[in-house]
């Protein structure tokens, strides 16, 4: 029996009159990540005051989220496991020519060629914090739309970019569409 | 409406309303409502509407309400109304105006309840009782989601503010046939709006696209068109200072359209379910941060002084870890309850007396449970709670899992469970199991939570039990 849920209940549950914040947030965060633990009056505080405790209860889950994230924490400038985007809604009319990631580190362009076809150029960052060690290991990526078809797949050149011909009859603006209105550009395993 | 937090804020309010309303009438018919106007009762008169009012939820008979959608997070309004109950245990304010309401309505007419008139005022004052409570529990909410304070009131202006806006909404839509109205809201000359609507207005697809001064013209012009005073413009004062703060209004408007935009992405939406290890994961950081903060300090007992004495009976002591595990079992227990000082068990066994008597048609349904049922029982329970709560008797162990997470819980081993139910026993079962009356059985399992709360905030025993 796991009495987590039953301890947490006990304490978040309590009567308490006129119940309010008690602590900034500053201060939950600074206790949380160690750098200044509470003092006493704090810790009585957050203690006596359910609604403080269900505050810094959020804060906590929050925090962990965000740590699970951006794993593995000591390498914080190299670690890229892909980059998610979508189509914004405001390009529905104008022809299809750059989409940018969420995290904004990479970008895709649309190039016409003769034959009335495409080419796609995905195009990283110098900026981006994983930059220098996505060039240096020369990592094999590629460009996935909303329903998974690979759109593009090779390694980045000195420049950071990568051409290809567009795979599709259908121009990229149709094709996405048809497909969620979302691309990712991941690492292949 | 949503807000960050916010679950009682939909349409499907009307849902919960309605069961709440039901079930109280339901459980009130059979309650001792003389206790409702003694201030001295109130608190177990709680009680006894908690329990019945949780049997109540899951009569047959409402199954159907219970099960309508109550927001767009996919709570139904019997898991809402199921919520709200916990949330009045915590908000016992809420409770006292209800029985101050009920005390008021009895001075003037009498024992009202017991007429056939009774139960529509008797339904008001509950529906009165839970439109506070759900404004209070998500302005709660808002407040732990945000970091902002907020509260019920300004839950209450968002709403207002919410239908405002759908109003203007439907008129704009609607405009060809409403031109006076809709050029009041605009401040427009109405031949300007006959020949088509101004592009701000056609543009508003969003309550962020609504400006306030629009919401102010259309309750200022309202009483004009539909003979009601807009609720800006009412006699009552409660948003009388609101009309001649437009910058106020814009704000409001623009959290509830931020925070519209951001949970219609389901993804956000998914995040308010919690599951079942965050209770584990938030503790770990809370007993760590404790004990961090002790470390650096040092563990003040009272601030030092008089806490040993019993001087100050302000300051009540929290007992320790150490306190509980020596503490002697059943009514010895001790804690900073104002509410039960020198009444032991013979009063609580003459409350007894009156509850049964109000309860009786309730106990028929009820197979006791096999003799073996206490030993069974013991033996899966083990952790945490059974070691803070070491001296404490198994049923009332049971009452406090009870009271604070329901009478169903996946968590709950099989050995706990009335095998008739499939829940764990009723209150009146865990009674008599252990031999003792309903309200000393309610007594001592409120002895026993404010322990275990006590023993939770001070997380000695974070890491030693797990």
């Amino acid at each position: 029996m796991k009495d987590d849920k039953v301890l947490e209940q006990a304490l978040l549950a309590r009567v308490a009159r006129d119940d309010r914040l008690m602590l900034a947030d500053a201060v939950l965060l600074a206790a949380l990540d160690g750098s200044r633990p509470l003092a006493p009056a704090e810790r009585r505080a957050l203690q006596a005051s359910p609604l403080t405790l269900r505050r810094f209860r959020h804060l906590a889950l929050q925090r962990r989220a965000a740590a699970l994230q951006c794993r593995p924490p000591a390498a914080n400038d190299a670690w890229w496991d892909g980059s998610a985007g979508m189509l914004r809604a405001a390009a529905s009319a104008a022809a299809l020519d750059e989409l940018v990631t969420d995290d904004g580190h990479w970008t895709l362009h649309f190039v016409p060629d003769e034959d009335a076809g495409w080419q796609l150029i995905v195009q990283l960052d110098a900026q981006a914090p994983f930059a220098g060690r996505l060039l240096r290991e020369r990592t094999l990526l590629r460009v996935v739309d909303g329903g998974g078809a690979i759109l593009l797949q090779g390694r980045l050149d000195a420049d950071g970019e990568c051409e290809r011909p567009w795979p599709f009859e259908l121009a990229p603006m149709a094709h996405f569409q048809l497909y969620g209105a979302t691309f990712a550009i991941e690492p292949c395993q | 409406m949503r807000l960050p937090g916010t679950r009682y804020q939909e349409h499907g309010w009307e849902h919960v309303r309605k069961l709440l309303g039901r079930c109280s009438l339901a459980v009130f018919a059979r309650q001792a409502m003389d206790a409702l106007l003694d201030p001295a009762r109130r608190l177990v008169a709680l009680d006894d509407y908690l329990d019945a009012m949780a049997l109540q939820l899951r009569a047959p008979r409402h199954h159907a309400q219970a099960a309508m959608p109550g927001n767009s997070y996919g709570d139904t309004a019997g898991e809402l109304a199921c919520a709200l109950l916990f949330e009045l245990r915590a908000q016992p304010s809420c409770w006292d105006g209800l029985c101050a309401a009920v005390s008021a309505e009895h001075a003037r007419h009498g024992a009202f309840w017991q007429g056939e008139a009774g139960h529509a005022m008797l339904r008001k004052k509950a529906n009165d009782m839970y439109a506070v409570l759900r404004d209070k529990a998500d302005a709660d909410a808002c407040q732990v989601a945000t970091g902002r304070p907020c509260t019920p009131n300004r839950m209450y202006t968002y709403r207002m503010l919410d239908t405002a806006y759908g109003e203007i909404a439907r008129l704009f839509a609607n405009w060809r046939h409403c031109a006076a109205q809709v050029a009041d809201i605009l401040g427009a000359e109405p031949g300007l709006v006959s020949g088509g609507m101004p592009a701000a207005a056609r543009q508003m697809h969003t309550i962020a696209d609504c400006r306030a001064e629009w919401i102010i013209r259309w309750s200022a012009t309202l009483e004009r068109h539909t003979g009601a005073p807009g609720p800006l413009h009412t006699r009552s004062k409660r948003f009388a200072s609101l009309k001649n703060q437009p910058e106020a209004i814009a704000a409001m408007l623009r959290e509830i359209g931020e925070y519209e935009a951001l949970s219609a992405n389901m993804g956000a939406l998914g995040q308010v379910r919690g599951d079942e290890d965050e209770a584990a994961l938030w503790l770990e950081d809370y007993w760590r941060v404790v004990a961090e903060s002790e470390a650096a300090h040092g563990v003040d007992h009272g601030a030092g002084d008089g806490a040993d004495h019993g001087g100050e009976a302000a300051e009540a002591p929290v007992p320790d870890m150490l306190d509980a595990l020596l503490a002697p079992s059943g009514g010895g227990l001790t804690h900073d309850g104002g509410d039960d000082g020198e009444d032991r068990d013979d009063d609580a066994e003459r409350e007894f007396a009156a509850a049964g008597m109000a309860f009786d048609d309730g106990a028929g349904d009820e197979v006791s449970l096999s003799p073996g049922f206490v030993n069974q029982a013991e033996q899966v329970a083990a952790g945490q709670v059974t070691a803070i709560l070491a001296g404490v008797s198994l049923p009332v162990r049971l009452a406090v899992y009870h009271a604070l997470l329901g009478a169903r819980d996946d968590s709950y081993p099989d050995a706990w469970l009335d095998p008739a139910t499939g829940e764990l026993p009723s209150l009146r079962q865990l009674a008599v199991l252990d031999g003792i009356s309903m309200p000393t059985l309610r007594k001592r399992r409120n002895e026993a939570m404010a322990l275990l709360s006590q023993a939770a905030a001070r997380g000695a025993d974070g890491k030693g039990q797990r």
